[in-house]
């Protein structure tokens, strides 16, 4: 059984004339936390969002690696990729882009209703990992009632809560203060890599990518290198 | 310096065509309606005989009846324009353009869009003046010239609405002016008072009271005066009560939502039940009188006209006017309705995107916000048609018994009017997906 969960070869995604991904090739094992990093416009974003299944590249394959074997995210329909994303991905966005009327705990519970969970279970499992994330207390506040840094935690529990074996972070700590961002980093760690879950982040932040156990530098659509943090 | 950056502002930005056509087209909308309300309205003042006069003051209660529904199209179509330049307004302010600077801008903006919409309403109610004046009152067609207005009635409501869009920008705008960063935070919902109820439980009881005694009155000026204020008191109880119901019931579906897409729609609701009510409100006032002149007719109906062919013609042309003015007023919260959800799906873009990524199905989004919709609006009209109900009951009660076919036809024309503002949600559906999908 192969180790890497996520097995990329060969991407490219062009927009109107623009090459946002030019024939990249990228591996991420099992457990491992992988930061992108690039300037604006290299292409990190879309080479997330392609590992992701939200955008179907141009050409190239991705395989992603779960119990039931291989699954050819290129293959999918929209339809496929759409439930794959809920049920074995997790999302963080730098916003957290959270449902603003809703509670923390509604919030979470939701990517459990989604997939067919009962609303009281939901509720409960969401409750206890917001609870494992410091927030305690604040289940049943609604998101404009807690600080930028309560709210990313409450979005790293959305994205945890179903159990996904990868999580995908879009800039998590890129609206936070550096005392905010790096609480919500060790979050980020400690509830993913920490608990044997893959991490794939994309970030401008080198202190943030420093965290992450390997480093991919990306620029104009190609990855130019890879380091292992000091 | 301001009219190039106005400009500049004016080109298509990331929201694409949609930020400007979508208020042209509300603006359009709003005129083409009032221009026909006021044409079909305006034929029945060249009526000078006896009768003329019974004509005029129906048109005048249909007209505000009408007017309320299209106010707030016209709110909603202003605020629309507003918001679609708010984020460039407030990137302008952070740049350093002054109040005045940022204000100026949003009244050119706000203005042109409306006099451009207005003016393609106008052509719209030119185009249907001829279907109009087939409509017919008094045993013949209104005809297209009765219905027309004059030239300059068509060049005049262009620019006050013009004028109007201007004005609700401004005073859109001010949180841009005030605050470079033009952020709107969400905090607590807010919460009505059950003190609101108990007034309206006595407010109607008092109605039904003054009602029930209506055939022991007098003279024709205290019923008038007994009818006036069983009508406004009950309006005015259902303003009053309206948007505390519609929170009231919402808060147990939010309790009892077993699905995302009832969760969100009971939320959606719970953010701000005023906001839904100014939504569907109108319908309020519609539902209301469809039940309160709809069973008065059926009743006098069923009594019989005595072979009087002048009545049963006014009967004919009372139910004529119900219909119009019930479909009409639907017609325009069905617009309004989509004009507010475009706007909102256009505002959450960014929120509706993330969704998707998230892996939840486009179509429960849809029907979370279709839900949060038409559940006030099923609230707003049936509760109406029940108060109605109520404070008619006597005159209810004999309809039930002579005439129950015209209880299913008022029935029906309240469904009917439901069914097109449900057409009006989905007709931006295609907005959402665009939204979410990218």
């Amino acid at each position: 059984m192969s180790s890497f969960v996520i097995e990329a070869a060969g991407l490219s995604k062009t927009f109107g004339s623009t090459h946002a991904l030019a024939g990249v090739d990228l591996s991420v094992r099992t457990g491992e936390s992988v930061a992108i990093m690039g300037a604006s416009g290299s292409g990190k974003t879309t080479l997330l969002h392609c590992l992701a299944g939200i955008t179907r590249p141009d050409a190239g394959t991705i395989g992603f690696h779960s119990g039931a074997g291989r699954v050819e995210v290129t293959a999918l329909s929209e339809r496929e990729r759409s439930r794959l994303r809920r049920e074995a991905f997790g999302f963080v966005f730098q916003q957290g882009l959270l449902i603003p009327e809703l509670t923390a705990v509604e919030n979470v519970a939701l990517a459990l209703m989604l997939n067919g969970m009962p609303r009281a279970r939901a509720e409960e499992y969401g409750r206890g990992w917001l609870a494992a994330l410091g927030l305690a207390g604040m289940e049943d506040r609604r998101i404009g009632q807690l600080s930028g840094g309560q709210a990313q935690r409450v979005a790293i529990a959305r994205a945890q809560v179903t159990g996904a074996s990868v999580i995908f972070a879009d800039e998590p700590t890129g609206a936070l203060d550096s005392t905010t961002s790096s609480e919500v980093m060790r979050a980020l760690l400690d509830s993913t890599t920490g608990q044997g879950r893959t991490l794939v982040l994309v970030t401008h932040d080198a202190e943030v990518a420093a965290r992450c156990s390997r480093i991919v530098d990306v620029r104009d659509g190609r990855i130019v290198g890879e380091r292992v943090p000091a | 310096m301001i009219a190039r950056v106005a400009w500049l502002l004016a080109r298509p930005g990331s929201a694409g065509a949609a930020a400007s056509v979508l208020p042209v087209t509300a603006f359009g909308i709003v005129t083409a309606l009032l221009l026909t309300v006021i044409g079909g309205a305006q034929t029945f003042w060249t009526w000078t005989d006896d009768d003329g006069i019974l004509y005029q003051a129906l048109a005048v209660i249909a007209l505000v009846l009408l007017v309320v529904p299209l106010v707030s199209l016209g709110g909603a179509a202003a605020r629309l324009s507003a918001r679609r330049r708010d984020d460039r307004l407030a990137t302008l302010r952070l740049l350093g353009g002054t109040p005045a600077t940022v204000s100026a801008l949003a009244v050119i903006e706000s203005a042109v869009l409306a006099l451009v919409g207005a003016v393609a309403g106008v052509a719209v109610y030119l185009a249907i003046v001829p279907l109009l004046g087939l409509i017919e009152f008094r045993g013949e067609p209104l005809g297209a010239s009765g219905v027309l207005l004059p030239w300059w009635a068509l060049v005049a409501v262009p620019f006050a609405i013009a004028a109007l869009a201007a004005l609700s920008a401004v005073l859109g705008l001010r949180q841009v002016v005030i605050s470079p960063l033009g952020v709107r935070t969400r905090q607590e919902a807010p919460r009505m008072h059950w003190v609101r109820a108990v007034v309206a439980v006595v407010v109607v009881a008092l109605a039904f009271g003054v009602m029930s005694v209506l055939q022991v009155a007098g003279s024709v000026i205290v019923i008038l005066a007994m009818l006036a204020f069983g009508f406004g008191a009950s309006l005015a109880v259902l303003n009053l009560v309206g948007p505390w119901v519609i929170r009231l019931v919402a808060k147990g579906q939010a309790k009892r939502a077993k699905t995302p897409g009832r969760l969100l729609a009971a939320r959606t609701v719970l953010e701000s039940p005023k906001g839904a009510w100014r939504q569907v409100g109108g319908v309020a006032m519609t539902s209301f009188m469809a039940v309160f002149a709809g069973t008065g007719v059926a009743v006098l109906d069923a009594l019989g006209t005595g072979g009087d062919a002048d009545s049963e013609v006014l009967m004919a042309d009372i139910r004529t006017g119900i219909l119009i003015t019930v479909i009409g007023s639907f017609l325009m919260v069905a617009c309004s309705v989509g004009v507010n959800q475009a706007a909102g799906i256009l505002d959450r873009g960014e929120l509706y995107r993330s969704l998707d990524m998230l892996g939840m199905p486009v179509g429960t989004m849809d029907a979370a916000r279709r839900r949060s919709v038409m559940s006030p609006l099923r609230i707003t009209a049936i509760g109406s048609a029940v108060t109605a109900a109520v404070v008619m009951l006597p005159l209810t009660g004999i309809t039930l018994i002579v005439a129950p076919a015209s209880l299913l036809v008022i029935a029906g024309v309240l469904a009917t009017g439901i069914g097109i503002v449900w057409l009006g949600l989905l007709s931006t559906r295609p907005v959402l997906v665009r939204a979410a999908t990218g």
